[in-house]
C-alpha cells in the first residue's frame, strides 16, 4: 500500500493551503479583534480567588510587628501620578478656589496628582529587621476638579502587583463635604467671660424665612456669632441646602468598607523591594505622602471601656456638676462623610424639633440616605464645664425588628483623637453604641447593654440563649439569672475645648454575625449552583438524582449551613435578649436547608425553588441589616449625674399627638405639591413657562429646587417656571384642549415625531416653516405682534445668539432686577446690569453633547424637534465569579457567545437576551437599515427595509438563537442573573444596573457590564458592536407663547452641567440606584460612574445606532414580533414570515404618508428614488 | 261668565298638541323633573353627547391634535371594504361575545339558582367565593402567572415536569392558545354584578308562588324555574343580560394585561382592541369614530333580540 509520489505531492499541497488559509483567517480576525472594556479571564479568576482579610490575617506572621514608621518617597513614582506643580488640571481648579490655594501652601511642590484614571506605584526597600506588619497611612487633599464626581474617593491596593487581600480592592478615601448653611458670621469684642451657645429655631413668612442655627461663642474677649439657615420655600417647606465639598488635607488609614472589621488593615511586609500601586476606581486626589506606620501603633489598640472607667476615678473625674445640658439638633451637621447624609423631613411625631402640621421641614437627619457602613455625621461642641458626660440622643429605630443597630462614637478634639485630628473611638465599645427596635421615638443616652448576675456582677453572656419569654437560659433551656442592662458610655470633657462627635453608621458587635451569615451565603450560593448543575432549572421531584452519591460535600454542606445559621441566629438573639422577625428569617431559611440535607438528600430537588427564593431573601436580610437605618432628632450632652428626664421627650403626649395628626390632615387638602419648592410667586410682568414632566415627586421636587437655586436658571434669565407634575397620558387630551404646556420635559422619541408630524410641537433648529407665522422681536427675542413691521419669523432664535442683562434697580423699598435680553453682545458689565445668560444657537446646543444617533431620533426631514435628555441603550452584564469558575472568557463577539452556550448549557444555565431590542440592533450590526436606503430626505421612511438581504439575515440570525439555541424567550433576568443561572444578560444598561445595585446586594462586586458583543462582517473582517438608542426628549409644545424662554429653558435643561448636576442630586437623593441616563454625552463623564463603569458606557456610546422615527414607524414592531412568534412558537421559516408582513407594514406607512401629504412611492416602484440631480 | 267653567276645567288631552301637553305635563311634575335634573345632566353630558359627538367624529378625519376634515362615509367604506384586521377583530368579537356571553349569562344563573338552594349562612360565604374574582379587580393576572411564559410558570413547570414539554410553551405569545385562553379568563371574571342580581333576584320571590302553582300542577323543579322563577325575575334577568353583552363585546383590558397589545398575530384582536390600536395608537380618532359607531349599533341591536327572547321565558 505504498502511495504514490504523486500522491504525497498532492497531499503536501493540500496540507500548505489549509493551513495557509488558517494562518491568513487567523491573522484577519486578530487584526480586526473589537475593542473591549470587559474583564479578561485571568481578572476574573482573581478576583474570584482573592483571600478575605480574615484569611489573610490567619496567613502572616502575628507577632511579627513592622519596626518604625516609613515613609515611602514620593519621587520613586510611577503611573498616571504627576506633581501637583505639573498639573495644570489640578492647578486651575485650584485657582479657582483660593481658600484650597492657601491651605495648600508649602506642599504643592512634592504632593502628587492621582487622576479618576490610572495606575500610580510607589516603590520601597523594606530593610532586613523592619520585615513586619505596617498600616498603610495616607496623607491626602481632597481635591476638586473637573473629574470629581459626588462620591467617594475609591482606589485599589496591590502589593507588589498583587490585591493582597478581596477587601483592599474597595478603599474609599472619605471626602468631607459641608451644607452651605452658613448665613452670616460676625466678630465683635466683648467684655464678657468666655461663653458658648447653640441656639435653634425658626422663622416663618418675613423676608428671611427659615430654619436657624444660631452659635454664639466667646473666646479670648471675642464674641463670633454665626448664623446657620435651612432656605423654606413660599409655604414654608425647608429646601436642600447645597453642598461643597471641603477642600481639606485628610489622613487614610487602609481599612475596611464592608463593615465586617474595624480596626485598620493590617499588611505584612517582607523586607526587599517592594512596591505599592493605588489604582484609581474614582475621583482624583492628591496625594502628599505615603507612610508605612508599624501596627502596634497606640491608635488600634484600644482599651475596654472599663479600663477608662478605672482611669476616670484613679484621675478622680467627676460628673461635671455646673455643667448645663447642650442639645445638638441633628439636621445640623458640621460635616458630613457623604453628599447623601442629609438633612431631612420627618412629621410622625410631634415632638420632634421642630415640626409644624403644615409644611416639611427639616427636622432630622438619617433614614435612606444615612445607613451605609462608614457614612457619619460630625458635630461640633463645646461644653462649659471640666468633668464627665453623657450623650442623650433623640431616635427612631423601626427598621430592624427585634434587632439593635450600631453606630460607632468617635470623638476629635481636646485629648480625643490622633494628634493630625482624625477622630478615633476613645474604647473599644464605642464601636458599639447599641440603639433597639422600636415603632415610636425614643430619647435615650449613648452606650451598650451589659449583663450581670444576681449578686450584680458582669458575666460574659456567650454560651447562654434567649427563650420564648426573653428569659437567659444556658444550654440546657434551665432559666438563670441574669439581667440585661442598658450602660450609658460617660467621656470626659473639658470646659471650653471644641470637641467634634463623628456618629458612624457600623456592625458594631453585630458585624462577626453578619459576616457568618454572609459566608453561609456564599456557600449555599455555591452548592445551589452545583446542584443546578446537575437538574437544571426545573428539578423532577419524582426522580432520583443520587445527589448523596454524586456530591456528597454538597448534601452535608447544606447542613452544615443549616447548623450555622441555627447557630447564628440564637447567638443574635442572646445578644440582643430578644426575638423578632427580622431574626427569624435565619430560622426558616435553616429549617428548609436541614429538610434538604437529611435523607441523603432526597428532598433537595422537590425544595429547588424554594430555596431559589430564600437565597434571595438571605441576601436581602444582609443587605438590610448591614444597614443601619435610623433616625435622629437630636443629641443632647449632659452631665453624668442626670437621668434620661432631662432629654427631649421620646413620644409626644396622647393629646398633642392627636392635635399635631388632627391639623397634619386638615392642612393636607390645602398643600399645593406643585409649588413644592417655589421660592417666589411670579408677578403679572414675569416672564413665565408651563413646564410638564411625567417623572416621580422626587425627580420634580429636584427640578424644582435646581430651577430656583441661587445663580440658576430663574435668576439667571428671569423666566419663572411652574413645573408641574402630570401622568404619562395627560400630554395629548391637554394639548386638544389648548392647556397644554409650553415645555415637555421626557417625551419618547416616538411620540417627538408623532407629535412634530401633526404640527404639535415647535421645530428647535431653526428652519421649521411653521415657526414662521410667529413673529418675534428680531433684537430682544420677545413675542412680536405680526403687524409689527420688524418683526422677523421665531426662526431666527435659533440660529442667533441672545444676550440676558440684569441689573437690580431701587424701588422705594425693595430692590427689584430688571432683566434686559438682546441679540447684540454689550461685553460683560454695561448699562443693563450683568450679563447673567447667553442663549445658544441650535448648533451650539447640540455641538458635542449628544451622539448623532441620538439627534436621528428627534430630526423629521432635517428639522430637529426637541433636545434628547434621556437616552438608553441596551449592554452586556455578566457574572465574573461563575464565567471564571467555568474558565471562560467574556464574549466579545457573537461567534464566541455561540461558542460559549455549550458550556454554560451543559451547566444548566442560559443568557439572557430580549427578543425585541436583539431583532433591532442585530440589523444595524449586521451593516442594515430598518428603512430603505435613500439620499432623497422626502423619501426617506418611505419604504421598510426589513426585505433587503442584510435585515433578513439578521433576522433569521435572532430567530435563530431563539428556535435552534434555546434562548429563553421569557424570563426574569435580575433574578437568574442573581443566581448566576442567567451569567449573561443583555439590556438597558441603567435599568439592570439600578435594579442589580439595590435588589442583589450579594452578588456586589461579582459582576460587570460591558459593550455587546460584536457582529463579524465577513467581507471587511470588521466588527460592529452597535446598541440602539432610545431617547426621551424635551421639547417645546405648539402653543408656547414666549419662545425665547422655552428655548432658553431647553437649552439650560439639557446643558452638560445641569444634567450632571441633576443626576448626582438623584442619587444624593435616593441612592446609588437612581443612576440617571443622560443623554448629554459630557454630563455623564461627571456622574457617580466608576472609572471602569464609565469607560464601558463611553465606549458602547462611540457605538450606537438608532432606528429613526418616520410616520407609521410604530407598525414595525408588532408585525416583526408577529414574525418572530410565529418562527419561535410554530418552527415557521423565519424569513418567510417576516416576508408575509412586509407589504402590510408598507401599506400602513404609505397611508399614514398620504395622510401628512408626503410623496409615496408609485405603483410597483421597490426603491425610493435617490436625490435627482437636474 | 259662560267663558268660566271651560277655563277652569281641566284640558283633555285631545284638545291640544302633543308638544303642548307634554310641556303642560312637564310643568305639573316639575319637583320631578327637578330632582331628576343632576343626573340628567351629567347624564347628556357625559353619555349622550359623546356618543352623538363620536358619530359626527366618525364623518372626519380628526387626528386628535388638528382641526378635523370632513370625509362623508369614507372611514365606514374603508372599514369594511378596505380593513382586513378589522373584519378580523369582527370575527374574534363575535366568536369570544357567542362564547362568553351566553355561557357566562347561564353560568351565573345556574350557580346562582343552586347557591340560592343553599343554608343562609353558607349561601352567603359560597356567594363571595364565586364574586370575589370580578371584585378583586386585576386578580386576572394571577393567570400570567399560571400560563406564564417563563419555564417556572406553573404550568409550564408542570408540563415540564411531566415530560409532556421540553420547552416552555410561551402561553400567552402564542395564537394557538391565546384565544381560548382568554376565554377561560372571561368566564372566571364574568360571574360579576349580574351573578349577584341573579341571587337577590331569587330571594325576592314569594314562596306562597311555588305553593300555589304546586296546587296547579306544577310537576317538577325545571317547570318552577321556568314557569314561576324566571318570569318572576325578568327585570334582573334583563340586567343580567345587558351587562353580559357589554362585557363580552368590551372585553378588552383583560386581554391587553395577559397577551399584550396587539395580541399575538391579531389572534385576540376584538373591535374594541381594533379601535384602542386607532384611537390611542396611530391617533386617527376620527376613524376609531368609525368604529365605536359601528360596535354601538352591534351592542344595541344585540341589545333588542335578547329583550324580545327574554320576553318568551315564561312562555
Amino acid at each position: 500500500m505504498k502511495k504514490s509520489v504523486f500522491q504525497r505531492i498532492i497531499c503536501l499541497i493540500l496540507c500548505v493551503t489549509t493551513l495557509f488559509s488558517v494562518v491568513v483567517v487567523g491573522a484577519s480576525a486578530g487584526v480586526n479583534k473589537p475593542e473591549t472594556t470587559a474583564a479578561s479571564l485571568k481578572e476574573m479568576q482573581q478576583l474570584v480567588g482573592t483571600t478575605t482579610y480574615a484569611e489573610y490575617l490567619e496567613t502572616i506572621p502575628e507577632s511579627k510587628e513592622g519596626l518604625t514608621t516609613i515613609v515611602i518617597d514620593n519621587s520613586t513614582v510611577t503611573g498616571s501620578a504627576v506633581k501637583v506643580s505639573e498639573s495644570t488640571e489640578c492647578q486651575n481648579s485650584m485657582m479657582e478656589k483660593p481658600d484650597a490655594w492657601a491651605q495648600f501652601g508649602d506642599n504643592a511642590e512634592n504632593s502628587l496628582y492621582l487622576p479618576s484614571t490610572g495606575e500610580a506605584t510607589w516603590s520601597v526597600v523594606i530593610p532586613e529587621s523592619a520585615a513586619g506588619r505596617y498600616y498603610i497611612r495616607i496623607t491626602y487633599f481632597n481635591c476638586e476638579t473637573s473629574e470629581s464626581s459626588i462620591s467617594s474617593i475609591e482606589r485599589k491596593l496591590f502589593i507588589n502587583g498583587e490585591i493582597p487581600f478581596a477587601e483592599a480592592g474597595h478603599l474609599n478615601l472619605t471626602k468631607y463635604w459641608k451644607y452651605e448653611t452658613l448665613l452670616s458670621s460676625t466678630s465683635k469684642a466683648s467684655s464678657e467671660k468666655d461663653f458658648y451657645d447653640v441656639e435653634y429655631y425658626t422663622e416663618r413668612g418675613g423676608e428671611n424665612p427659615g430654619y436657624f442655627k444660631k452659635v454664639v461663642k466667646i473666646e479670648d474677649g471675642i464674641e463670633t456669632v454665626e448664623v446657620y439657615q435651612i432656605h423654606q420655600d413660599i409655604n414654608g417647606n425647608s429646601m436642600a441646602p447645597d453642598i461643597t465639598q471641603l477642600s481639606k488635607w485628610g489622613v487614610y488609614y487602609c481599612q475596611d468598607t464592608t463593615g465586617y472589621y474595624h480596626d485598620y488593615f493590617s499588611f505584612y511586609l517582607e523586607s526587599g523591594y517592594r512596591t505599592i500601586t493605588l489604582a484609581a476606581e474614582r475621583d482624583p486626589v492628591i496625594v502628599k505622602s505615603i507612610e508605612l506606620v508599624p501596627a502596634d501603633d497606640e491608635a488600634s489598640t484600644l482599651r475596654s471601656y472599663n479600663d477608662v472607667l478605672a482611669e476616670y476615678k484613679a484621675n478622680g473625674y467627676e460628673t461635671a456638676k455646673d455643667g448645663e445640658i447642650t442639645h445638638i439638633q441633628a439636621e445640623f451637621p458640621d460635616f458630613v462623610s457623604d453628599s447623601s447624609v442629609a438633612a431631612t423631613n420627618d412629621n410622625t411625631s410631634a415632638s420632634t424639633f421642630p415640626s409644624v402640621s403644615n409644611a416639611q421641614l427639616y427636622n432630622v437627619i438619617g433614614e435612606n440616605s444615612y445607613n451605609t457602613v462608614g457614612q457619619w455625621a460630625a458635630y461640633k461642641f463645646t461644653v462649659n464645664s471640666t468633668g464627665l458626660y453623657k450623650l442623650g440622643m433623640r431616635y427612631k429605630q423601626d427598621a430592624l425588628q427585634g434587632m439593635y443597630i450600631c453606630r460607632t462614637v468617635k470623638l476629635a478634639g481636646g485629648k480625643y483623637g490622633l494628634s493630625d485630628g482624625t477622630p478615633t473611638a476613645p474604647f473599644e465599645e464605642a464601636y458599639d453604641a447599641q440603639f433597639n427596635y422600636d415603632k415610636a421615638w425614643q430619647s435615650t443616652f449613648v452606650g451598650d447593654y451589659i449583663y450581670l448576675d444576681k449578686d450584680g456582677n458582669e458575666v460574659d453572656i456567650t454560651g447562654y440563649r434567649v427563650n420564648s419569654d426573653g428569659e437567659y437560659t444556658d444550654l440546657d433551656g434551665n432559666v438563670v439569672d441574669i439581667e440585661r442592662r442598658e450602660r450609658p458610655f460617660e467621656f470626659y470633657f473639658e470646659e471650653g475645648v471644641e470637641y467634634t462627635l463623628y456618629l458612624e453608621c457600623s456592625l458594631g458587635s453585630l458585624k462577626d454575625l453578619i459576616r457568618r451569615v454572609q459566608n453561609s451565603l456564599d456557600k449555599i450560593n455555591s452548592h445551589y449552583l452545583r446542584i443546578l448543575q446537575l437538574t437544571g432549572n426545573d428539578p423532577d421531584e419524582y426522580r432520583d438524582y443520587d445527589f448523596y452519591g454524586i456530591m456528597p460535600e454538597v448534601v452535608r454542606g447544606l447542613l452544615e449551613e443549616a447548623i450555622e445559621l441555627e447557630a447564628v441566629k440564637q447567638e443574635f438573639e442572646t445578644l440582643c435578649g430578644t426575638t423578632g422577625s427580622h431574626i427569624t428569617t435565619l430560622h426558616t431559611i435553616a429549617l428548609l436547608l436541614n429538610t434538604m440535607g437529611e435523607e441523603y438528600g432526597d428532598a433537595i430537588a422537590a425544595n429547588m425553588t424554594t430555596l431559589k427564593s430564600y437565597l434571595g431573601t438571605l441576601g436581602t436580610w444582609i443587605n438590610n441589616s448591614k444597614r443601619s437605618s435610623m433616625i435622629v432628632d437630636s443629641i443632647s450632652i449632659c452631665p453624668a449625674d442626670k437621668d434620661e428626664k432631662v432629654l427631649p421627650r421620646g413620644d409626644a403626649g396622647f393629646f398633642r399627638s392627636i392635635g399635631f395628626e388632627l391639623s397634619s390632615f386638615f392642612y393636607s387638602f390645602f398643600t399645593e405639591y406643585d409649588q413644592m419648592g417655589l421660592t417666589t410667586i411670579p408677578d403679572e410682568d414675569t416672564v413665565t413657562i408651563d413646564v410638564w414632566l411625567a417623572t416621580g415627586r422626587d425627580q420634580s421636587q429636584i427640578w424644582r429646587t435646581m430651577i430656583d437655586a441661587k445663580g440658576s436658571f430663574t435668576e439667571n434669565t428671569g423666566v419663572a417656571v411652574t413645573l408641574k407634575l402630570v401622568t404619562g397620558g395627560t400630554l395629548l387630551p391637554s394639548i386638544l384642549s389648548g392647556k397644554g404646556p409650553d415645555v415637555y420635559i421626557g417625551l419618547g422619541s416616538t411620540d417627538v415625531i408623532n407629535y412634530a408630524i401633526r404640527k404639535a410641537v415647535y421645530g428647535v433648529s431653526g428652519n421649521d416653516p411653521y415657526l414662521d407665522g410667529i413673529k418675534i422681536n428680531p433684537n430682544t427675542g420677545a413675542p412680536a405682534s405680526a403687524l409689527d413691521r420688524d418683526a422677523v419669523s421665531a426662526n431666527e432664535l435659533f440660529s442667533n445668539n441672545y444676550f440676558t442683562y440684569c441689573k437690580e434697580v431701587k424701588n422705594g423699598d425693595n430692590i427689584e432686577k430688571v432683566y434686559t435680553t438682546s441679540k447684540t453682545y454689550k461685553g460683560e458689565e454695561c448699562a443693563d446690569g450683568k450679563l447673567t445668560f447667553k442663549s445658544l444657537t441650535y448648533d451650539e446646543v447640540i455641538a458635542d453633547n449628544f451622539v448623532p444617533a441620538a439627534m436621528d431620533t428627534v430630526i423629521l426631514r432635517n428639522k430637529c424637534y426637541g433636545i434628547p435628555q434621556t437616552m438608553s441603550f441596551a449592554m452586556m452584564f455578566y457574572r465574573m465569579d461563575v464565567l471564571a469558575n467555568l474558565g471562560q472568557e467574556v464574549p466579545e463577539t457573537w461567534g464566541e457567545l455561540l461558542s460559549l452556550l455549550p458550556v454554560l448549557q451543559t451547566n444548566n444555565m442560559s443568557i439572557g437576551l430580549t427578543y425585541g431590542s436583539a431583532l433591532n440592533f442585530m440589523i444595524y450590526q449586521m451593516g442594515g437599515n430598518m428603512w430603505k436606503f435613500t439620499d432623497n430626505p422626502d423619501y426617506a421612511g418611505a419604504k421598510i427595509g426589513l426585505d433587503t438581504n442584510v435585515a433578513k439575515e439578521a433576522f433569521d440570525y435572532v430567530c435563530r438563537l431563539y428556535s435552534d439555541y434555546s434562548f429563553p424567550v421569557t424570563f426574569d433576568a435580575a433574578n437568574r442573573f442573581r443566581t448566576g443561572e442567567m451569567p449573561l444578560i443583555i439590556g438597558d444598561y441603567a435599568t439592570i444596573y439600578n435594579q442589580l445595585v439595590v435588589y442583589a446586594t450579594e452578588i456586589a462586586g461579582m459582576w460587570e457590564f460591558t459593550s455587546l458583543p460584536g457582529y463579524k462582517n465577513e467581507q471587511t473582517g470588521y466588527y460592529n458592536y452597535d446598541s440602539l438608542a432610545g431617547i426621551g426628549a424635551t421639547v417645546i409644545l405648539n402653543g408656547c407663547d414666549n419662545l425665547l424662554a422655552a428655548w432658553q429653558f431647553l437649552q439650560w435643561q439639557t446643558s452638560e452641567s445641569v444634567q450632571s448636576n441633576y443626576g448626582n442630586r438623584m442619587v444624593a437623593l435616593i441612592g446609588p440606584s437612581a443612576k440617571y441616563e443622560s443623554a448629554n454625552v459630557k454630563a455623564l463623564k461627571n456622574m457617580s460612574w466608576t472609572a471602569s463603569e464609565y469607560e464601558a458606557i463611553e465606549l458602547q456610546m462611540n457605538h450606537l445606532s438608532s432606528i429613526v422615527n418616520y410616520p407609521g414607524s410604530y407598525i414595525i414592531a408588532r408585525y416583526t414580533e408577529f414574525a418572530f412568534l410565529a418562527a419561535v412558537n410554530d418552527g415557521a421559516d423565519a424569513v418567510e414570515a417576516l416576508s408575509g408582513y412586509i407589504d402590510a407594514i408598507n401599506d400602513e406607512i404609505e397611508r399614514k404618508r398620504i395622510e401628512f401629504d408626503l410623496p409615496v412611492l408609485e405603483e410597483g416602484q421597490l426603491e425610493p428614488p435617490t436625490t435627482v440631480t437636474q | 261668565m259662560s267663558q268660566t267653567p271651560e277655563t277652569n276645567r281641566p284640558v283633555k288631552r285631545s284638545e291640544v298638541s302633543k308638544l303642548r301637553w307634554t310641556w303642560q305635563e312637564m310643568k305639573n311634575n316639575k319637583t320631578a323633573y327637578f330632582m331628576l335634573a343632576p343626573f340628567f345632566l351629567l347624564f347628556i353630558i357625559f353619555t349622550i353627547l359623546p356618543v352623538l359627538l363620536s358619530m359626527i367624529l366618525s364623518l372626519t378625519d380628526f387626528n386628535m391634535l388638528e382641526m378635523p376634515n370632513w370625509l362623508g362615509i369614507s372611514n365606514f367604506i374603508r372599514l369594511f371594504l378596505n380593513d382586513d384586521i378589522f373584519l378580523l377583530a369582527c370575527q374574534n368579537t363575535l366568536i369570544f361575545a357567542a362564547i362568553t356571553g351566553p355561557v357566562s349569562y347561564l353560568l351565573s344563573l345556574l350557580i346562582a339558582w343552586f347557591i340560592n338552594e343553599l343554608p343562609p349562612k353558607l349561601r352567603s360565604v359560597v356567594t363571595l367565593i364565586f364574586y370575589a374574582p370580578s371584585i378583586s379587580g386585576q386578580v386576572y393576572l394571577i393567570w400570567k402567572t399560571l400560563f406564564s411564559s417563563d419555564s417556572y410558570g406553573w404550568a409550564n413547570a408542570t408540563l415540564m415536569d411531566l415530560g409532556i414539554i421540553s420547552e416552555p410553551i410561551l402561553w400567552f405569545q402564542n395564537a394557538d392558545y391565546v384565544m381560548p385562553l382568554c376565554i377561560v379568563v372571561a368566564l372566571w371574571t364574568s360571574l360579576g354584578t349580574a351573578f349577584l342580581s341573579f341571587i337577590a333576584g331569587f330571594q325576592t320571590i314569594d314562596r306562597s308562588m311555588y305553593e300555589a302553582a304546586a296546587v296547579d300542577g306544577i310537576k317538577n323543579r325545571w317547570q318552577e324555574l321556568w314557569y314561576i322563577t324566571l318570569p318572576t325575575m325578568r327585570p334582573q334577568l334583563m340586567f343580567g343580560a345587558v351587562l353580559a353583552i357589554t362585557n363580552s363585546f368590551g372585553f378588552g383590558a383583560v386581554v391587553d394585561a395577559l397577551c399584550g397589545f396587539p395580541s399575538v398575530d391579531y389572534a385576540a384582536h376584538t373591535i374594541m382592541h381594533h379601535l384602542n390600536d386607532y384611537g390611542g395608537q396611530r391617533y386617527e380618532i376620527g376613524y376609531a369614530s368609525a368604529i365605536a359607531v359601528v360596535l354601538f349599533v352591534i351592542m344595541y341591536s344585540c341589545n333588542v333580540i335578547i329583550k324580545k327572547a327574554l320576553s318568551k321565558v315564561g312562555e
